[in-house]
């Protein structure tokens, strides 16, 4: 403020909140801050007056930044995101669960730009906590039905051929709220549990064979070394198909949060199967039905029965954009994009309604198209504003085409808690913000 | 070892063909082969391996009567499932719900919905009790366990659960599951005139249940200038709040004035040497360190002190 006088500051106050006050709200407030903001610089005070007020940055004028050094390398060891993407993080709705030990956050999808999310924003599910696993004291105990029960340390598990997939990772109760109708008011919720990753492993088959595997051995018991002994039986199809130990995730260790120093990952199925923090595999001749494959991770259906080993995470798709969190800000040719992924293969066509359901057009894939991962697709739409009921419709290359709410609701209730992939709807309004809906 | 037997045969023939030059590729497949990591001992096994499964294997010698596990329910598990199994708080509701399973709003009990007995042992001696994982002995599960089972009118009152008599207690939901049989849904990629547009019913959410601040302007700027006693916290989260969040078993509730203004003129060095050593009070007990033994005094104190900073 040393070179503004206080009649000057006044002045252009007033004349920016007279600009502002024509301004969209989003706008606006950027405005204000940035007016605010040049209030208190000190270098500007010889072009007031001619430069318009929150526009200093903008050409012709030279950006602040670009005015003074940047700071130097190492300034951050480890890098973070730019300050002005704060608001990008994991969020939760505490009401879902007793208290955040056991608990779940989930991704910012609205803005995640491609099928990898950062591992900092990977969604994040616990039974009791994240456990500090010292990776010096970490083992991997493999016992049961195997010819050599064996203790393995980190450095072991990571000496063994080592392989890398990008696949998605999915809790099966993503979307879980909604059986009943649209309650969340936003796709970090309706469907942020959800992330993607190059995940960098062992084929648990490699560890299998390397232990011995006894003909009458059926089932692979995870154990992870939390504070809820969490505990999942894996039909040894699965193991020895493309079940993975993985120790690293996006060319990284595991973060804590995804199971430091290493866990089981099962592309495709429900994410808790792929256990944390894995501290034990026994081979056994018949699943262990623990607590996460009865009491929870079944699926209640309408007429009281219940469906049990239910793994696999079917196709499921969402515009990502525009959606609540990231309304149309314009009229005009607009890039609607969203994700798509299947627990069972390839996504190998996605269809966009803009009229709830009546007609669909082909949207295109973009980028890389895998197994068992999060697929990107686009649409270009011309929008002028008209209400509109957004809707993707995802097919998989076992020909599964996503269901609607009433296909699914006709065939388990909506009891199920787990595994909910109906088509979802976005109502655009004309002013281009975007609702969460449901179509009856 | 299902095909990889097959394979490992299959390789091992073509690798003798081939005069030994994949034999490499071949023994790939020999247990052993990479040669990493060592035997594990029986003693190593046994005390990791505690899992046990419906038809009994894993369980240890070892029993508990139902009055035992009454006395150990009431201590250990009431404060958040509740006297009689009715949950207190989110927290899981262990009894009763019989016949709601297709119910608008179905309760799954043990007694209603779980289908193994084995799997209450199993948790209970694995992750339970909440703050204190695997912190109960082999008889102390066996009589929580049975009092459960009690709770759930499963085992009369005078009932003392056994290893040997561990497979006669018939769990009511013991048929209620089948194997996944999806996909169970088959729908169409229609691509024009699917529906009658004006049999179209928007229904929007149901206002206020989802957090939505963040969504509103100038949300991120909120509370960056508070400091916050982050160690206290912490500490209060893993072991505290499970019964200070909700008043549980007649917890001051933290960030209820109310229920701290007395308290806290007792003067935070009483309050805390309550919390580490115990006390009993009228409204209730508060366990020496709320139960978690691990926790320093320090610890202790720090959380005492955020719940303070939470209660003025």
């Amino acid at each position: 403020m040393k070179n503004l006088s206080e009649e000057k500051t006044a002045d252009l106050l007033k004349e920016i909140k007279t600009e502002a006050a024509e301004l969209p709200q989003k706008k606006r407030r950027d405005f204000m801050l940035n007016g605010l903001k040049l209030t208190a610089g000190t270098a500007l005070a010889t072009s007031v007056g001619k430069v318009l007020a929150g526009e200093e940055n903008l050409p012709p004028n030279i950006p602040t930044w670009q005015k003074t050094l940047g700071r130097g390398v190492v300034s951050v060891p480890y890098g973070q995101p730019s300050k002005h993407e704060a608001d990008l993080v994991r969020r939760t709705v505490e009401w879902l669960t007793a208290d955040e030990i056991a608990s779940i956050s989930m991704t910012p999808l609205h803005k995640q730009k491609g099928i990898i999310t950062p591992s900092g924003l990977h969604f994040e599910r616990y039974h009791g906590g994240v456990p500090e696993v010292d990776p010096d004291d970490h083992r991997l105990i493999i016992n049961g039905l195997v010819e050599r029960p064996l203790i393995l340390t980190m450095d072991e598990i990571m000496s063994f051929p080592s392989e890398s997939h990008i696949h998605f990772l999915e809790c099966p109760a993503n979307g879980g709220m909604e059986w009943r109708g649209a309650q969340m008011e936003a796709l970090q919720f309706t469907h942020g549990m959800i992330s993607g990753s190059e995940w960098t492993g062992v084929k648990l088959s490699t560890i299998l064979q390397e232990v011995g595997v006894k003909p009458e051995g059926k089932w692979v018991l995870a154990e992870g070394a939390d504070a809820a002994g969490m505990t999942r039986s894996i039909p040894m199809e699965k193991a020895m198909d493309d079940a993975m130990i993985v120790f690293a995730q996006n060319g990284e260790m595991l973060r804590p949060e995804q199971g430091y120093p290493v866990r089981l990952f099962t592309p495709g199925w429900e994410g808790n199967t792929s256990v944390k923090w894995l501290r034990r595999l026994e081979v056994g001749d018949m699943p262990w039905m623990h607590r996460e494959e009865t009491s929870k991770y079944t699926d209640l259906l309408a007429d009281g029965k219940a469906r049990k080993h239910s793994y696999v995470q079917e196709v499921n798709s969402v515009i990502t954009s525009p959606c609540p969190e990231s309304p149309a800000k314009r009229k005009g040719i607009m890039q609607l994009e969203g994700f798509a992924w299947s627990g069972r293969g390839k996504i190998t066509r996605v269809d966009v309604s803009l009229d709830g359901g009546v007609n669909w057009q082909q949207a295109k894939l973009k980028g890389l198209v895998l197994t068992k991962s999060m697929t990107r697709f686009s649409m270009e739409i011309n929008w002028q504003g008209e209400p509109r009921l957004l809707q993707s419709r995802a097919i998989d290359d076992t020909g599964y085409v996503q269901p609607t709410y009433a296909q699914l609701r006709e065939a388990r209730g909506t009891n199920s808690i787990y595994h909910k992939n109906a088509i979802h709807t976005w109502q655009l309004n004309t002013d281009g913000t975007v609702n969460n809906v449901q179509l009856g | 070892m299902y095909n990889s037997v097959k394979k490992y045969f299959k390789v091992l023939v073509l690798a003798t063909a081939a005069q030994g030059l994949f034999a490499s590729t071949a023994y790939a497949q020999d247990p052993g082969h990479y040669g990493l990591g060592r035997i594990a001992t029986e003693e190593e096994i046994a005390g990791w391996d505690i899992d046990v499964r419906p038809d009994g294997l894993g369980l240890p010698e070892g029993s508990g009567s139902v009055s035992v596990g009454e006395g150990l329910y009431e201590a250990q598990c009431a404060s958040c499932h509740g006297l009689f199994g009715e949950g207190e708080g989110r927290w899981p509701i262990l009894a009763g719900g019989y016949d709601t399973l297709t119910d608008d709003r179905p309760q799954k009990t043990v007694g209603s919905y779980w289908p193994y007995a084995s799997t209450l042992w199993d948790y209970t001696r694995r992750a339970m009790p909440f703050t204190a994982p695997q912190s109960l002995t082999v008889d102390e599960t066996y009589a929580i366990t049975a009092y459960v089972l009690y709770l759930n009118e499963l085992v009369e009152d005078d009932f003392v659960l056994t290893k040997e008599n561990f497979l006669t207690v018939e769990m009511p939901n013991a048929d209620g599951f089948f194997h996944d049989d999806r996909p169970d849904v088959k729908n169409k990629a229609c691509m024009k005139d699917c529906k009658d547009p004006a049999s179209i019913k928007v229904i929007s959410t149901i206002a206020g249940v989802s957090p939505t601040e963040h969504l509103e302007e100038g949300a991120e700027e909120e509370s960056a200038g508070e400091a916050v006693n982050e160690h206290g916290k912490q500490v209060y989260k893993q072991s505290c709040a499970v019964c200070h969040d909700h008043g549980v078993a007649g917890a001051p509730k933290t960030g209820e004035a109310d229920a701290w203004t007395d308290r806290i003129a007792t003067g935070i060095d009483t309050l805390a040497k309550r919390a580490n050593e115990g006390y009993m009070g009228d409204a209730g007990m508060m366990p020496p360190k709320g139960g978690n033994m691990s926790l320093s005094d320090e610890d202790v104190t720090a959380a005492v002190e955020y719940m303070v900073e939470q209660s003025q």
